[in-house]
């Protein structure tokens, strides 16, 4: 029953002070809002970058003269390892043609050669988890070592580049999270205090008649997470408005924008974190109760 | 049952309740008269914890407010009804939500409330203003807005302070009426007034209280 009419009390009070509660809706909404593009940015550019490790391989050269069983002993060992996910061995046939392709016109530079001077190689994937530079590094000199291995050539800098991408748009999202939610619990705290204030003398009075601090609470809590939940839907709206805008007209300028995915879980995610966050602001501003 | 033994409050060095000793029996319907600034809406304060005693201690039933702890304070106030002197209405609630309010606190039902709300408001004669706005009524039609919502949670103790201030003879002795009648089922009620006219002739005990000291008593 004091739920019940805690809720009540809320929602008058919302409706009574309504300009000021639209007011930290919308300020919530936009807020939310940069989160949710922030959100939709990152995981695209996570969704391209996650594509990134597949194509990361190191390049295992052979001996020249290896026989076909020492090549199989080579993949096999490699095999054991947990480390690598794929592996395709090249042989100095393929290798040459393949740099054929590659020159194309300028092929001509090959003429004149009496023999392939190019290595059998093995191509190596590795486990995504191993895509950084101290792991390839380290990978690269534990398969130097295997018996009939040459050199080992792995692209240091691109590892780097994909590891670096990805911390940086983990650390991003954290900081803009957080500058963010601290902005929304500032909204909420600001919207609450100002109604706990204008209240005050109602406050006074329902201590005296035997209110407890939940009771008072309460109502102001709601307050908040009603102020945080409709700031997380019109932050939705405008998210998706965003979305639409984007895949439907600037697509036509720009192709590539059709492929953007929204990620669905912020539908769900948004309007809660306004709520927790509301209800954060409301605990702030109603602070320690004194009866 | 309410009991004083030696209670003393300051205001900035000064006395204003000194040394304050007095009981009122359980069931017992009794007035606290003095000038103003004797003390008298000072000493009801301290017995529903608006203000804390300096010295002494007081027992309202089972209740010691030396001994209370911070959660038990609401629980004190809700064994009390209070009227008083300056109404303390929510002016944006109707007089049915004023009068509900004391129950709502108590956690009681909607349904209840709507039939104890309307007893209660029918005792002051008031029922036909339950939507009414505490603003939009007299000062006497507040004041009874005010007993409606000290009485209707039954209380184990009623105060009142000046509970006639507002209101014409003939509406003031009906009021004493009312506080009579619920004395008779058992409620332990202290008046605070300066207005002899309230307790003569009752036969009630009459506390006297004079610049903070209780100066003695009479019967009414």
């Amino acid at each position: 029953m004091t739920l019940a009419y805690s809720f009540k009390s809320a929602f008058q009070s919302l409706c009574r002070e309504k300009w000021i509660n639209i007011l930290s809706m919308l300020t919530v909404a936009s807020s939310l809002l940069i989160i949710t593009l922030t959100a939709f940015f990152l995981y695209n550019v996570e969704l391209v970058a996650s594509h990134l490790p597949d194509r990361f391989s190191l390049v295992a050269y052979l001996n020249d003269n290896i026989s076909q069983e020492e090549i199989q002993g080579i993949v096999d060992t490699l095999k054991r390892r947990d480390d690598i996910a794929a592996l395709k061995y090249i042989s100095k046939d393929d290798a040459i043609k393949e740099l054929k392709q590659t020159l194309k016109d300028t092929r001509y530079i090959l003429e004149g050669l009496n023999e392939n001077p190019l290595s059998s190689s093995i191509e190596i994937r590795l486990k995504r988890d191993f895509v950084t530079s101290a792991s390839a590094k380290r990978i690269s000199e534990e398969i130097k070592k295997v018996s009939g291995i040459d050199d080992v050539y792995y692209g240091e800098k691109v590892a780097e580049a994909i590891y670096l991408l990805k911390k940086s748009l983990q650390n991003m999202s954290i900081i803009i999270f957080i500058t963010i939610s601290t902005g929304v619990v500032f909204v909420a705290y600001s919207t609450v205090k100002i109604l706990f204030y204008r209240r005050k003398e109602e406050i006074e009075i329902i201590k005296l008649l035997g209110a407890t601090k939940g009771f008072i609470r309460m109502p102001f809590l709601i307050e908040g997470g009603t102020i945080g939940f409709f700031g997380g839907i019109l932050g939705i709206i405008g998210a998706l408005l965003f979305y639409l805008a984007i895949t439907y007209r600037l697509s036509m300028v720009i192709p590539m924008l059709k492929t953007l995915v929204f990620p669905l879980e912020i539908l769900i995610l948004l309007p809660i974190t306004g709520i927790a966050l509301g209800i954060v602001g409301s605990v702030i501003a109603i602070g320690r109760l004194k009866l | 049952m309410i009991a004083f033994q030696n209670v003393s409050k300051y205001y900035e060095h000064q006395g204003v309740l000194k040394n304050i000793t007095f009981s009122v029996q359980k069931g017992e319907m009794a007035f606290l008269t003095g000038p103003s600034g004797a003390g008298k809406s000072t000493l009801l304060k301290l017995m529903y914890l608006a203000e804390w005693p300096d010295e002494g201690d007081i027992v309202i039933e089972d209740f010691h407010l030396q001994s209370l702890k911070p959660p038990e304070i609401p629980l004190l106030r809700r064994s009390i009804g209070v009227v008083f002197q300056d109404f303390k209405l929510i002016n944006n609630l109707t007089v049915f939500d004023n009068v509900a309010m004391a129950l709502r606190i108590k956690g009681v039902g909607e349904k209840e409330i709507k039939n104890l709300v309307s007893v209660a408001l029918k005792k002051v004669h008031l029922r036909h203003l339950s939507d009414s706005y505490p603003r939009s009524l007299s000062g006497g039609e507040q004041q009874r807005v005010v007993i409606a919502r000290a009485i209707v949670t039954e209380p184990l103790v009623l105060l009142a302070d000046e509970p006639t201030g507002n209101l014409d003879p003939n509406t003031s002795i009906d009021i004493i009426k009312l506080f009579e009648e619920i004395n008779l089922q058992g409620t332990t009620i202290l008046i605070a007034t300066h207005n002899r006219e309230l307790f003569r002739n009752t036969g009630r005990r009459v506390l006297k209280l004079d610049g903070g000291n209780l100066v003695g008593e009479e019967v009414g």
